[in-house]
């Protein structure tokens, strides 16, 4: 392999990789300090580098005087309910275009492809008149159902290339042993799936946490705002309370990045599912 | 690259026709249960966005009226699209959105691909690293603009404090137009510029070594190596980071919404922003649609042109 002994290799090799957590990690630095600020070190100039005095009046005002714990409760309930039922029909649906015959799965599977990478806002227009329709807006089904159908292409492609390599003899065996198409799918393909199952649960996970333009527009009131309205709508349009904001962010940061950390390596195979299959 | 080949059930011609029969049947039976397998999902999807794309192209070629109730769709025109497309403000958006689309993903894919050269290097910790990279992809849009808002605040900002220490006088970066785009796309490229490192560090990792010893024995060093032998294999795995990115840029809608609200005088109005902007600020819903069905069609038009220029590189590098 190429020299990556010599000192200046290891200097140099040291310094960048510092860069590169600097240019990462300094914005979240800044976001954390911030939310550990008083009122008035949060609107010092210049600023302060640190949150001296440490200061925990931006949570409690978060929770207190803000809405937050409900934001918070509402992006769980969407996208928990959303992610379940991206993988429980996703399933079905990739292990169906896998494995059985078919007519026109290959049309089915490109124009999954092409929905998926329709922009929102050609959307977010005829579906609000729907939702507002059927009496939907301000709902938890006025997002869940878009997030479950929109994140559940992806979903779909990433569990089919997961249960085209399942070898058929082992659903072969178990047809043979008398179970039915429902037990097999459950008993015997779909634990070999498993990290499938973990990445494209993580995706959609993701999706339904960060997603904004949707939740916006269809969910503003108060009692229905997901964690990004929420933090969106903080404030008045005079004042943003940043540190609040930043407090909130925080908090916000915890179920995902644990999340993420926790299923780091289904995450990087999704992100590289298309280099690396086929 | 593609993982589209659905391969014909070989029809075997067995010397029993009774067999034969029978297969047939169990075939059908398992085609029908496959629709039934995937008709949730199927109908599902195709309730959330063919109505919905199906309704905004009629919408786009109708007079809308807007009425006190709702709205009322009444005869065929062109006028919507002749409206948006001779509105200076979209001729402006769509010119932003190609830039700011360009100018980003190139950015990201160099410094991205910089950042995955250095982290393969690395022999211990890249695990750590890698976590760290999803930090910013896992992170709300809406946060992370509002962070950047607060970074670029007039007074308590620390990019205008560094920039007042370096001698700029006190700028207010988002009040003037260009500082105000430069300042998005910075907010843009520190947030995607990971994603783009894990694709490429992913792929990178996966490289044979033995083609670096061959070109090490061929007395090559490591600049050329980097572009004879790694740039080209690593040339899918690019393209793929590409269209990802491509993608989202285009659509892009949170970041300018929270940070500039598409200012300061329409500076940073996207297409999304303007297509949003035209539908529930104006209501004017005919435009909207219009607006938002050239996007979507650009975009899917963009994406095949896409595909089929990167399928003849994949067959070329397959030679």
């Amino acid at each position: 392999m190429r020299n990556r002994r010599t000192v200046g290799g290891r200097i140099g090799l040291a310094i960048s990789s510092t860069l590169v957590i600097l240019f990462v990690m300094a914005p979240i630095y800044w976001m954390l300090a911030t939310s550990l600020k008083t009122t008035a070190g949060v609107a010092a100039s210049p600023p302060q580098w640190f949150p001296i005095p440490v200061s925990v009046v931006n949570y409690v005002t978060a929770f207190t005087q803000y809405n937050f714990g409900q934001y918070i409760l509402n992006s769980v309930i969407v996208a928990v309910v959303s992610t379940a039922l991206v993988l429980a029909l996703g399933t079905f649906a990739g292990y169906a275009l896998a494995r059985l015959p078919m007519r026109g799965r290959f049309t089915i599977m490109v124009l999954l492809l092409i929905i998926s990478v329709f922009p929102a806002i050609a959307l977010i227009a005829p579906l609000y008149l729907l939702m507002r329709n059927l009496g939907w807006l301000n709902s938890y089904q006025a997002l869940i159902v878009p997030y479950t159908a929109l994140n559940l292409p992806f979903a779909i492609w990433i569990l089919r290339n997961y249960f085209i390599g399942v070898p058929r003899e082992m659903e072969e065996t178990a047809r043979i042993d008398g179970a039915g198409p429902f037990r097999t799918v459950w008993q015997v393909v779909l634990p070999m799936t498993l990290p499938g199952l973990f990445t494209a649960g993580i995706f959609a996970f993701t999706a339904c946490w960060t997603e904004f333009l949707m939740a916006l527009s269809f969910n503003s009131a108060d009692a229905f705002r997901t964690i990004p309205v929420g933090i969106a709508l903080f404030g008045n349009a005079h004042i943003t309370p940043y540190g609040t904001i930043f407090a909130a962010s925080a908090v916000a940061v915890v179920p995902i990045a644990i999340l993420v950390l926790i299923f780091r390596k289904s995450v990087v195979s999704g992100l590289t599912s298309g280099a690396v299959k086929g | 690259m593609t993982t589209t080949k659905v391969a014909a059930p070989a029809r075997r011609s067995g010397p029993n026709l009774g067999e034969q029969r029978k297969k047939d049947v169990y075939r059908r039976t398992m085609a029908r249960l496959g629709w039934g397998f995937s008709a949730p999902a199927l109908i599902v999807i195709a309730a959330v966005t063919i109505f919905p794309i199906v309704f905004s192209v009629v919408m786009s070629l109708s007079n809308v009226n807007v009425l006190g109730s709702g709205f009322q769709i009444d005869g065929f025109t062109l006028d919507n699209y002749n409206v948006v497309f001779t509105d200076s403000t979209w001729q402006y958006a769509l010119v932003f959105t190609v830039g700011y689309t360009i100018v980003t993903v190139v950015v990201e894919i160099v410094l991205g691909t910089l950042i995955a050269l250095v982290l393969e290097r690395l022999q211990a910790g890249r695990g750590w690293m890698m976590a760290m990279l999803l930090v910013p992809w896992s992170l709300i849009t809406v946060i992370s603009a509002t962070l950047w808002d607060y970074i670029y605040d007039p007074l308590a900002g620390v990019a205008t404090q560094i920039l007042s220490v370096l001698g700029f006088g006190h700028p207010v970066i988002l009040g003037s137009p260009a500082s105000a785009i430069i300042a998005m796309m910075i907010a843009d490229i520190w947030k995607t510029t990971p994603f783009v490192a894990i694709i490429v560090l992913a792929g990178l990792v996966m490289l044979p070594g033995d083609v670096y010893e061959a070109a090490e024995l061929d007395g090559a060093n490591g600049w050329k190596t980097f572009w004879q032998v790694t740039v080209p294999l690593l040339r899918p795995t690019i393209a793929l980071a590409v269209l990802f990115r491509v993608l989202q840029a285009f659509g892009v809608f949170d970041l300018p919404f929270v940070l500039t609200q598409g200012g300061p005088q329409n500076a940073t109005t996207s297409l999304a922003i303007l297509g949003y902007r035209a539908m529930f600020t104006d209501l004017k819903f005919g435009p909207g649609a219009a607006v938002a069905t050239t996007t979507a069609l650009l975009v899917v038009l963009g994406c095949l042109l896409f595909l089929r220029v990167f399928r003849s590189q994949v067959s070329e590098t397959e030679m």
